[in-house]
C-alpha cells in the first residue's frame, strides 16, 4: 500500500508502463506521461464525454478513473483508431457529416458510437440517444452527429459485407 | 488532488482492519464515482482509499433457487444490472430506472453498494430498492446485520453505516402479481439530478388497489415512504378523488424540501401531479398485462 507504483497495461495495442501516483487520473496520465491528447478533461465531472476511453472494451470517463486501477488492463484510446493511416469508419463518418465546429468533444463522440455499433450496428434514434447523452457538443452539432452515426452504421455495414 | 493512498484487499477482514473504526479520511471505495467527484472538488480529501474491487464476497448477482429473491453484491455495476435478461424479467422497475441514470460510462463504474452508502438523496436507486422491499446486509468486525433499505438513510448524506461497516449485498424480494414504476422528474434535462423521485408500486385485484408502495426520494432529506397516502389507497378503487386524497395524505405527512432544481411550493405540486400519473400508469399496465 503506498501512494505511488508502478502500473503495467496494455496501451493502444502495445505493452505500457507507468510510474503513477495514487490520485492521478487515466487522462493526466495519458496526456502527461504519454502525451495522447485525444482523451481531454472539460468538465472534469463524468457529465460530457471529452475523456472517454475504453478499459478491457468498456467506456469510462478517464478524468473520474484513477490510473492505479489500469494495472493488468487494456486501455484504447481514439489515438488507436486509425491504422496505417486508414481512418476508422466512424472517424471518415464523422468528416464526411461535418460532425464537429471546434472538435474538442470528437475523441469522446467517435469512442462512444463505436460502443454504440458494436453492441446496436443499425441503432434507432433512442438507442443512439440512450449511448450518447452523456456526451455534450458545445458547438452543437448535434444533428450532423446523428447523421454521422447513420454513417459510420452503413459504413460499418459495407465494410463487414466486403 | 491531495496525495492518497490506495489498498486493495482481497479478504473481508482485511478490508475491516483498515478501514478501522474511527470516523476519519479513510473509506471504502466502490465504483469511485462519487468519492472522485467529492476529491477532485476539495470536499473530501481522504488520507487513504480501501477498494473492494477485489473482494469476491462482493461481487455478483443471481435469482435464488425457489425464485423468491435476488442477492445483488455490492461490487455489481449498474451496467450489470441494466444488461441482465434476469433483472428485466424480475425487476424491470430497475431496468426501467437504468435508462435515465447518468450515462453508460458512469454505469459502467458505479456500483450498488457505493450509491446506497453515499446516502444522497437525490440518486434514483435508493427510492426503487425501498420500495421493492429490499434489505441490505451490512458487515464489518463485529459481525453483520440486515436492515431494511428504507431505514439505511438517517437524512442528507447520513446512513446507519458505521465507520469500518460494510454493505455486503441487497436482498430484493421478488414480487408476483405488483407493478412498479420509478417517475423522475427533472426540471432540466431528461438525465439530471430529479426534482422529485417516486417510486411506486401496486398489486391491483381490477380497478381495486389492493396494496400499494410509495417512496419518495429527492424532494426530502432521505427517501422516505409515504405512509399515510400508502393508507389512504390500500383497499380503494382507482378515481381521480381517491387520488386527490392520496396526495393530501402525502403532502401532510412528510416536509418538501426546495432545492436548485425546484421551490418547495412547486415540488409540492410535482409530487401531487405526478402521484397521480405514476398510479394511474401501473394500473393501466397491470389491467393489460
Ligand atoms: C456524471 C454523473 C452523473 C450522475 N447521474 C446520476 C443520476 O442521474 N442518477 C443517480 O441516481 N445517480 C447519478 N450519479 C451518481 C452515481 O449514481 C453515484 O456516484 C454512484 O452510484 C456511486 O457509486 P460508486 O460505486 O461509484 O460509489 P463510490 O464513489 O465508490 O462510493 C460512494 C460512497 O459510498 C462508500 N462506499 C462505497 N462502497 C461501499 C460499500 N460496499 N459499503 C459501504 N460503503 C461503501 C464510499 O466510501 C463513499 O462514501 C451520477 C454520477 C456522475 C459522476
Ligand atoms: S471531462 Fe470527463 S466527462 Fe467531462
Ligand atoms: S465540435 Fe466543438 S464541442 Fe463539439
Amino acid at each position: 500500500m503506498s501512494t505511488s507504483r508502478t502500473i503495467q497495461f496494455t496501451l493502444n495495442g502495445r505493452p505500457a508502463t507507468a510510474d503513477i501516483a495514487a490520485n492521478e487520473t487515466i487522462v493526466d496520465m495519458l496526456t502527461n506521461r504519454f502525451e495522447l491528447r485525444g482523451a481531454r478533461e472539460s468538465c472534469g465531472q463524468g457529465l460530457c464525454g471529452c475523456c472517454t476511453v475504453t478499459v478491457d472494451g468498456m467506456a469510462v470517463s478517464g478524468c473520474l478513473s484513477l490510473a492505479w486501477f489500469l494495472d493488468g488492463k487494456s486501455v484504447e484510446t481514439v489515438e488507436a483508431l486509425s491504422k496505417g493511416g486508414v481512418l476508422d469508419p466512424v472517424q471518415e463518418a464523422f468528416i464526411e457529416a461535418g460532425a464537429f465546429q471546434c472538435g474538442f468533444c470528437t475523441p469522446g463522440f467517435i469512442m462512444m458510437v463505436r460502443q454504440l455499433l458494436d453492441a446496436h450496428p443499425d441503432p434507432d434514434e433512442d438507442e443512439v440517444r440512450h449511448y450518447l447523452t452523456g456526451n455534450l457538443c458545445r458547438c452543437s452539432a448535434y444533428p450532423e452527429i446523428m447523421d454521422a452515426v447513420k454513417l459510420a452504421a452503413a459504413k460499418r455495414k459495407r465494410a463487414s459485407a466486403a | 488532488m491531495a496525495a492518497l493512498e490506495i489498498a486493495e484487499p482481497e479478504k473481508l477482514d482485511d478490508a475491516y482492519t483498515m478501514l478501522g473504526t474511527e470516523e476519519g479520511s479513510i473509506r471504502p471505495m466502490g465504483g469511485g464515482t462519487a468519492l472522485m467527484l467529492m476529491m477532485k472538488a476539495q470536499l473530501f480529501k481522504p488520507s487513504k482509499l480501501v477498494s473492494l474491487r477485489k473482494i469476491e464476497a462482493l461481487t455478483g448477482f443471481s435469482l435464488s433457487v425457489d425464485a423468491s429473491h435476488i442477492r445483488i453484491g455490492a461490487m455489481t455495476t449498474f451496467s450489470e444490472l441494466e444488461q441482465s435478461p434476469m433483472i428485466a424479467q424480475h425487476l424491470p422497475v430497475v431496468t426501467q430506472t437504468m435508462k435515465t441514470l447518468a450515462n453508460v460510462r458512469v454505469r459502467n463504474v458505479a456500483t450498488v453498494g457505493g450509491n446506497l452508502a453515499h446516502g444522497d438523496p437525490h440518486l434514483d436507486l435508493p427510492p426503487v430498492w425501498s420500495a421493492l422491499g429490499a434489505s441490505v446486509r451490512i458487515v464489518g468486525v463485529d459481525g453483520e446485520r440486515v436492515v431494511p433499505a428504507e431505514e439505511l438513510f438517517l437524512g442528507y448524506y447520513e446512513t446507519v453505516l458505521a465507520q469500518g461497516e460494510l454493505i455486503a449485498d441487497i436482498s430484493v424480494p421478488v414480487r408476483p402479481g405488483w407493478r412498479f414504476f420509478y417517475a423522475k422528474v427533472t426540471t432540466r434535462a431528461e438525465h439530471d439530478w430529479p426534482a422529485l423521485g417516486l417510486c411506486v408500486g401496486v398489486r391491483a385485484e381490477g380497478e381495486v388497489i389492493a396494496d400499494v408502495s410509495l417512496v419518495l426520494s429527492a424532494a426530502v432529506d432521505k427517501p422516505t415512504r409515504l405512509k399515510s397516502a400508502e393508507a389512504a389507497l390500500r383497499g380503494v378503487a382507482l378515481s381521480d378523488a381517491a387520488l386527490a386524497m392520496a396526495a393530501d395524505a402525502a403532502l401532510a405527512e412528510v416536509h418538501i424540501e426546495g432545492d436548485g432544481r425546484g421551490s418547495a411550493a412547486y415540488k409540492q405540486q410535482l409530487l401531487r401531479v405526478h402521484l397521480g400519473r405514476a398510479i394511474k400508469h401501473v394500473m393501466q399496465g397491470s389491467a393489460s398485462a
